[in-house]
């Protein structure tokens, strides 16, 4: 008799906990716990909270919790970085994925490795920028640059055509160089700066980390070539100027998409970029430089420029 | 019954969980590591990245430097066509430079050659202050410390700026900075020939990768010098640098070189004082730089260094004609120094509107020559010093620098330069300068503690003999100046304007009688005006136009006509069609004694540089003809040497 009840209420426990789950409306799911996905989880569940869910409903889980966890049936899930997104691509789930925190680049790779494509069932809301706002942040920063520096990796060069088409429409000349995976980084970087009135970094790891940065600014500092920069931490290191999304910035957009799902809207079948952005400067590389620019004026101009409040 | 199937239902469960669980971590590692680092991610917008433009990296704004600053960068060196650093200056206003090894090697002073080894300016390479102890303190040797290929600016200051570049830096100092070692990856190599036995080789190997990355420059320079001196000389130098990443914000640069001077010097018609012989200069030295980043605002850095130095030049006196004596002694000037130097700077910038700079230096010169001391020990000399500057911005277009330096010397005491300096930007682009300072020189060994007597067979022989009564001070230039920066670059150029009044007082003098002494002689005051004209006047062409107006105030006539009334440089570079590189330099002097010897004599000189850029598969280069003085000889030195016109190709080649 005791063992029976002790038995059921054990049951009781399992099944009202698997329910809880179960009840959960949005499951965000994030690469790791850290700073980051924290920040655009928590962003996220302030918006949903805003529409007017109930903090309960919404389930957070690791990539690595989320494979061990027992079946959900949340109207949305939403996957932080590149992990979490992996992770949700690899089965089929009634309800409709929003892949963020991650960049174009990355989606496109977790489709291929999955066999998915795009749609209204799993879409992204891309962390990188867009090149078109790229390039109207450096004509405004810049007016006087003509000619772009940009060095291409192996994960970057797939956007070397649409870039040079961009560039082209603006009247900017682009200076470019390939560097192979396993090549060395400098004789590109050297012939590229002979020619350029500054240096786009567009993200690659084997070109762009931690231990390239140093030689890159020292090189491009030395020729007088500002680096424009794709993180507010290469600003610190010294890049000029940077145009980013934050996490903060990523996951109340996600939350506003996320109430419109909620409410019966569908995601965009074709990934987005985020909407609301940030520009970072560093003032003491653009005093050196002899410039002098605002970081809230370039992000207000370029607001302006795309037609956003 | 019902139970055990219940309990194996909920181990399954329990089992598939787990599987799942590993099935998910063995997805995530699927990719090898290698891969997945390569592949872009999330995390390269998200995680941190090293400080590398610190504050000490950023340097000042040309309008906002405490002082008048010329820059030659290595595409000006390139094209002035010089094969001395020394002879490069005469193009900076306010410069007289000879091109004698008479001295040792060529030397260039700023407002004034007073004696021949101009040890009024400081000599810095990448930090190295390079003075000579064995020659008076002169600069000329440190000028010739590395090969022109391996300059990548020189920052010339002129003006007095003891506070943040040492003493010593008493009128002037020129700043050599070397090129990273990143920037001279490959194999380069430089022919030189002509006439004036011009014969140059120089090259240079760059090796390494991120994080560690080295170069050896060797180069051989010879000529035949000045016509009428026993000119001959010829540089070998040997440089290594290095430059290591021992972490993300601890950078290390560890350097090392040698140098040998061979040249004649001696006059023919001084047989017994001064006659025709060889002499050899010899330096090296090993410098290690430690700089840590220690926040985006704050730095260190330690610098310790070495420098050895060699000197031998002497000659066999004949005793028969003054001693009837059948038997000759060496007369010997030889001798050896060694420096040993450790430097912490620290700078930190506090807001956005102050930067500070402070730190401390000891310094250890031993000098030892039996012949001019008349002891085997070394003369050692300890050097304590302690410098700050403050920058501070005041307001938006006012920024203050304000330093000094203290520095305490085992032999001639405290001395305290200080240094300030007001910037006023009145306008974008016009910039004010207003400010005094104040700079010492210690008495260098020789002129504190010379002794030099002859001996034959120990017995003391009667003749001219130097004996330093110790009683030299150190001498000091007060500096008041007033300059004007302006940036008219719409309309193509910029001009720098520098109105100075230095009073000198002290400097030290040989007295006349016998046996010499060495004194500080009576004040006098430098005044003048100098101004440095920048031009784009049209396509492809660079315009630099310099003058210096200087009035040396002194009752003696010799310092008096230490430097020109008045002196200009006109600069042409101009770029041809075909790529073809054209530069023309034009400099005039007024009456002046060059190097404080003999008579005054004013000069012009024309030199002309023709480059052919050249270009086979992945290899540049470039074949130049250099013409150094188009017009008459004119008189170097002292009256008897003459710079005659000598023309000389170079063929550059590198990867």
């Amino acid at each position: 008799m005791v063992r029976r009840t002790l038995l059921l209420s054990f049951w009781l426990v399992l099944c009202a906990a698997s329910w809880a789950h179960a009840g959960a409306t949005v499951v965000i799911v994030s690469s790791e716990r850290s700073a980051a996905y924290g920040e655009a989880a928590q962003a996220l569940v302030d918006e949903l909270e805003r529409g007017g869910l109930a903090r309960a409903e919404v389930l957070q889980l690791t990539a690595l919790e989320f494979s061990g966890a027992g079946p959900l049936t949340p109207k949305l899930y939403v996957a932080l970085g590149t992990q979490a997104a992996q992770v949700l691509a690899s089965a089929e789930w009634r309800a409709p994925v929003l892949c963020t925190l991650l960049p174009r680049n990355s989606f496109e790779r977790v489709l291929r490795e999955s066999g998915r494509k795009t749609s209204a069932q799993f879409s992204a809301l891309y962390l990188d920028q867009p090149l078109s706002r790229q390039l109207e942040l450096i004509r405004l920063a810049l007016p006087e640059a003509r000619r772009l520096g940009v060095l291409w990796g192996p994960e970057s060069q797939g956007q070397a055509a649409a870039l040079k088409a961009l560039a082209l429409a603006r009247g900017l000349e682009l200076v470019e160089a390939s560097v192979g995976r396993d090549e060395l980084l400098f004789p590109s970087l050297k012939k590229v700066l002979e020619q350029a009135d500054l240096l786009l970094a567009l993200p690659d790891p084997q070109l762009y980390n931690s231990s390239s940065i140093q030689n890159i600014l020292l090189t491009t500092f030395r020729a007088r070539v500002p680096l424009v920069a794709f993180s507010p931490a290469y600003v610190r290191a010294g890049a000029l100027l940077a145009l980013h999304a934050s996490p903060t910035q990523l996951g109340l957009q996600a939350g506003l998409i996320a109430r419109g799902v909620l409410q019966g809207k569908t995601l965009s079948a074709t990934p987005i970029y985020s909407q609301d952005f940030s520009v970072t400067v560093n003032e003491h590389v653009a005093r050196s430089l002899g410039l002098k620019l605002e970081p809230a004026v370039l992000s207000a101009h370029l607001r302006r420029r795309e037609g956003t409040p | 019954m019902k139970k055990q199937k219940l309990r194996v239902l909920f181990l399954t469960r329990r089992r598939v969980g787990l599987l799942a669980l590993l099935a998910g971590a063995g997805l995530a590692t699927a990719q090898t590591p290698a891969a997945l680092e390569l592949a872009l991610s999330e995390r390269d917008f998200l995680s941190d990245m090293p400080i590398v433009l610190s504050v000490s990296r950023l340097p000042q704004r040309l309008d906002e430097t405490p002082g008048a600053v010329t820059l030659l960068d290595r595409d000006m060196i390139r094209r002035s066509g010089a094969r001395d650093v020394a002879d490069l200056l005469r193009l900076v206003p306010g410069f007289q430079s000879s091109t004698s090894f008479e001295a040792g090697a060529p030397v260039a002073s700023y407002h004034g050659a007073f004696e021949r080894f101009s040890a009024r300016i400081q000599v810095l390479i990448d930090g190295r202050s390079v003075y000579s102890p064995a020659l008076f303190g002169g600069t000329g040797p440190g000028l010739q410390g590395v090969a022109l290929e391996d300059i990548e600016r020189i920052e010339v200051l002129r003006g007095s700026n003891s506070a943040a570049y040492g003493s010593r830096a008493m009128l002037g100092v020129v700043n050599i900075v070397t090129r990273h070692t990143v920037d001279t990856l490959g194999l380069q190599a430089k022919l030189s020939g002509g006439e004036n036995g011009v014969r140059d080789v120089q090259t240079h190997l760059g090796w390494g990768q991120d994080g560690a990355t080295f170069r050896l420059a060797l180069d051989r320079r010879g000529d035949d010098g000045l016509s009428g001196a026993n000119g001959h000389n010829q540089v070998k130098r040997v440089n290594f640098r290095a430059d290591l990443r021992a972490t993300a914000s601890d950078d290390i640069q560890l350097r090392a070189g040698g140098l040998v001077i061979d040249s004649g010097k001696g006059y023919s018609d001084k047989p017994t004082s001064d006659p025709l012989r060889d002499r050899s200069f010899e330096s090296s030295y090993v410098q290690l730089d430690w700089r840590r980043i220690l926040d985006v605002d704050e730095d260190l850095a330690l610098s310790m260094s070495r420098t050895q130095e060699s000197h031998r030049d002497n000659f066999p006196f004949s005793l028969l004609p003054r001693f009837r004596i059948n038997d000759s002694i060496v007369i010997d000037f030889g001798g050896r120094t060694r420096s040993d130097v450790l430097t912490l700077q620290h700078t930190a910038r506090h807001g956005t509107d102050v930067r500070v700079v402070a730190g401390g230096e000891i310094r250890r010169e031993q000098v030892s020559s039996k012949p001019s001391f008349n002891t085997e020990a070394a003369r050692v000399t300890d050097f304590t010093r302690l410098f700050g500057n403050v920058e501070w911005r005041m307001a938006p277009d006012l920024v203050l620098n304000a330093g000094a330096l203290a520095e305490k010397s085992s032999d001639s005491g405290n001395s305290v330069a200080p240094r300030l300096m007001l910037n006023w930007h009145l306008a974008p682009g016009q910039t004010l300068r207003g400010g005094m300072s104040k700079a010492y020189r210690p008495p260098s060994a020789f002129e504190k503690y010379a002794d030099i007597r002859y001996f034959y067979r120990g017995h003391e022989l009667p003749g001219p003999a130097t004996r330093s009564s110790g009683r030299v001070q150190p001498e000091s230039v007060q500096t008041r100046e007033l300059g004007y920066l302006g940036d008219f670059s719409p309309f193509g150029f910029n001009l720098d304007v520098r109105a100075f009044h230095e009073q000198a007082k002290g400097f030290v003098e040989g007295t006349t009688g016998q046996p010499r002494d060495f004194f500080n002689g009576a004040a006098f005051s430098i005044k003048g005006l100098e101004y440095q004209l920048k031009a784009r006047p049209w396509g492809g062409a660079q315009l630099n136009f310099n003058q210096a107006y200087i009035d040396i105030d002194s009752s003696v006539a010799a310092t008096a006509a230490s430097a020109p009334k008045r002196s200009s440089s006109l600069t042409l570079f101009q770029q041809l069609p075909g790529g073809l590189d054209l530069s023309l330099m034009h400099q005039r002097s007024g009456m002046a004694k060059l190097v404080g010897e003999g008579a005054s004599s004013r000069f012009s000189r024309t030199d002309l540089r023709l480059g052919w850029p050249l270009r086979w598969a992945s290899k540049r280069g470039e074949l130049a003809l250099v013409v150094q003085n188009l017009g008459s000889p004119y008189q170097d030195f002292v009256s008897a040497f003459r710079f005659q016109r000598r023309a000389f190709l170079t063929l550059k080649v590198e990867n």
